[in-house]
């Protein structure tokens, strides 16, 4: 009786690794494939970026080979001449994001403040969300909103009353000068800072939130006010982190086409008034690609593309190398 | 629990609690506490965690006020004005109570400036006397020799031990005149432990200290008066020599020799 049992013993356990040697083979392949189709998706990411690249290069060849260095730093647009040069959209560009950062870095820095710091809990979760659906809206409905209303209301009172107040004023004259279009660099500048605006604050809410609570309350326990808190703590600590959120703003405002391509008014030419029209890079992409006949338009156009990109691309390191270091100082 | 208190004399009290509730929302944290902490001298609270030994330290400089939800209701009494008062001016008080925690938190800045920065709060110096100062605050937390040739290195570069010491001298520099150490020496290897305590020996010259502490040899070494808390209750406070060696409570009996907590 019990060698019976030993017996049968012995025969279940031979099963049971058999099953057990299927069932880890099995486990092999189903890791194997799991791990060959991540890595696919993954070396697609590379792929396509790299087409991306390619296709630029080689799309802007003709235009390289014809302007050379020069359609850096020309600002003739000319297509009935076939002369192309860079100068008026990249100038559009750096100074649009420029006033775009101007308004929205200390507006998005007092949010993320404000939420992380000084927020009642019943209204940090609308207003948290508010700032989020910011981010939702499609850029075509900025464009129609800053073509059809905010520009016209520029027009009517801002603009007046900023030619009349700096016109006495020895730089801030030029900068503010001619007729109150509407249209032009600032217009699209405020649109652009309303863009990016829940970029800046929703990243400094999140890294202020990383803050440990005790050194916030160490500071408190010497003393100080939640204004020093926030200067002399808060801030220092969590200062990579909010300039990777100013950076990746800076990425979205250089890049974006059609809310500016509505309100900035597309004149291929640098404007030395701020409220006068000109042009970014996309923008004049946006615009213009219809009706570039020529090879060597088209291809000026793809210069365009080439150049953006490089500018938004060491934007964004710059983005991902500062949030790293954050990272790190917080692990 | 008013008969848990057993020391009846007429040493000068520096802070006095009566009848002290706390609240984290609805739950009741601290049951009618009563405690005094003596002027100059260490008072160590003891008790299982969770027992309410922390959060009584927070009422003392109304640190729980960052937190909605969190109220305190009685008397805490700091020179026989009550603290618990709306119109108490917090930043006045915390310069008055200050506190130095389980972790150490040195500032995102210099060593010089952690020190530097609390005196700037509340005076303006010229160079050489801030200088001055923070020497002095270093001396006083025995951590001068150790800084004294890196003072603009980062407050984060210093070890567990350092940054302790740091923070107790960050706190020192504004001259306060009740400390309260919640577990400082938690995170501290024995060596760091020896010196902060060595430290609380000599501070207490100066200042009236209370000191939460898991560690039942480290109260019996710090303090000359303790008070052994129970699930939000003050079980006993007496002198320490007299709750470690004759406490009236079985409780703390109990809680002492190791059978419970």
């Amino acid at each position: 009786m019990a060698d019976i049992a030993v017996e049968s013993g012995r025969v279940a356990y031979k099963d049971a690794a058999a099953r057990r040697a299927r069932a880890l083979r099995a486990f092999r392949f189903r890791n194997g494939s799991f791990h060959g189709l991540t890595l696919t998706a993954a070396v697609a990411v590379l792929v396509i970026l790299g087409g991306v690249i390619l296709s630029l290069i080689e799309g802007s060849l003709p235009a390289i080979r014809a302007f050379g260095f020069g359609f850096l730093y020309t600002s003739v647009w000319n297509p009935v001449t076939d002369q192309y040069g860079a100068l008026a959209a990249i100038y559009g560009t750096l100074v649009t994001s420029a006033i775009a950062m101007f308004f929205a870095v200390p507006i998005g820095i007092g949010i993320g403040i404000f939420l992380s710091e000084l927020c009642p809990e019943i209204l940090r979760r609308p207003i948290g969300i508010a700032v989020e659906l910011l981010a939702g809206i499609p850029s075509i409905i900025y464009g129609i909103w800053g073509l059809f209303v905010f520009a016209p209301f520029l027009q009517r009172h801002i603009q007046p009353a900023l030619i009349a107040a700096f016109a006495k004023v020895p730089v801030l004259a030029s900068l503010f000068a001619g007729p109150p279009y509407g249209i032009g660099m600032l217009t699209a500048g405020v649109i652009l800072a309303i863009m990016v605006l829940p970029f800046v604050a929703a990243i400094s809410r999140d890294v202020f939130a990383t803050v440990p609570a005790v050194l916030k309350e160490a500071g408190r326990g010497i003393g100080c006010t939640t204004w020093e808190v926030v200067r002399h703590i808060v801030m220092p600590y969590a200062r990579a982190g909010v300039v990777g959120g100013i950076m990746l703003g800076l990425g979205r405002a250089l890049g974006e086409t059609m809310a500016v391509t509505f309100v900035i008014g597309n004149a291929d030419v640098i404007p030395h008034s701020l409220l006068a029209p000109g042009t970014t890079i996309s923008a004049a992409i946006a615009n213009e690609f219809t009706e570039a006949v020529g090879d060597l338009y088209t291809s000026a156009l793809i210069e365009l593309g080439l150049i953006l990109f490089v500018i938004t691309f060491f934007v964004l390191a710059i983005a991902r190398f500062m949030l790293m270091r954050l990272e790190r100082n917080v692990g | 629990m008013t008969s848990g208190v057993t020391v009846k004399n007429e040493l000068p009290t520096k802070i006095a609690v009566n009848n002290l509730q706390f609240f984290y929302g609805d739950q009741l944290a601290l049951r009618n506490v009563n405690l005094p902490l003596y002027t100059n001298k260490v008072t160590a609270l003891i008790g299982p965690s969770g027992c309410g030994k922390s959060t009584f330290l927070r009422v003392l400089n109304r640190m729980y006020d960052l937190y909605p939800h969190q109220r305190a209701e009685g008397e805490v009494l700091l020179d026989g004005r009550n603290i618990l008062d709306p119109q108490q001016d917090l930043n006045l008080l915390r310069a008055r109570v200050g506190m130095v925690f389980q972790k150490p938190t040195p500032f995102p800045m210099s060593i010089y400036d952690n020190i530097a920065f609390g005196i700037r709060l509340y005076e303006k110096l010229p160079k050489s006397e801030l200088d001055g100062r923070v020497e002095t605050a270093l001396r006083g937390a025995g951590i001068w020799d150790e800084v004294q040739g890196k003072l603009h290195a980062s407050g984060l570069s210093l070890s567990g031990g350092q940054q302790q010491r740091l923070c107790i001298a960050r706190t020192v520099a504004i001259h306060p005149e009740v400390i309260l150490f919640d577990e400082p020496c938690s995170a501290l290897d024995p060596i760091s432990t020896a010196k902060v305590e060595e430290l609380i020996d000599e501070l207490k010259e100066n200042y009236t200290i209370a000191i939460v502490t898991h560690n039942m040899q480290q109260a019996a070494r710090v303090s000359e008066y303790a008070a052994f808390m129970y699930l939000g209750e003050l079980v006993e406070f007496a002198t320490t020599t007299q709750l470690f060696t004759l406490p009236e409570n079985p409780r703390t009996q109990n809680y002492i020799t190791g059978r419970f907590g």
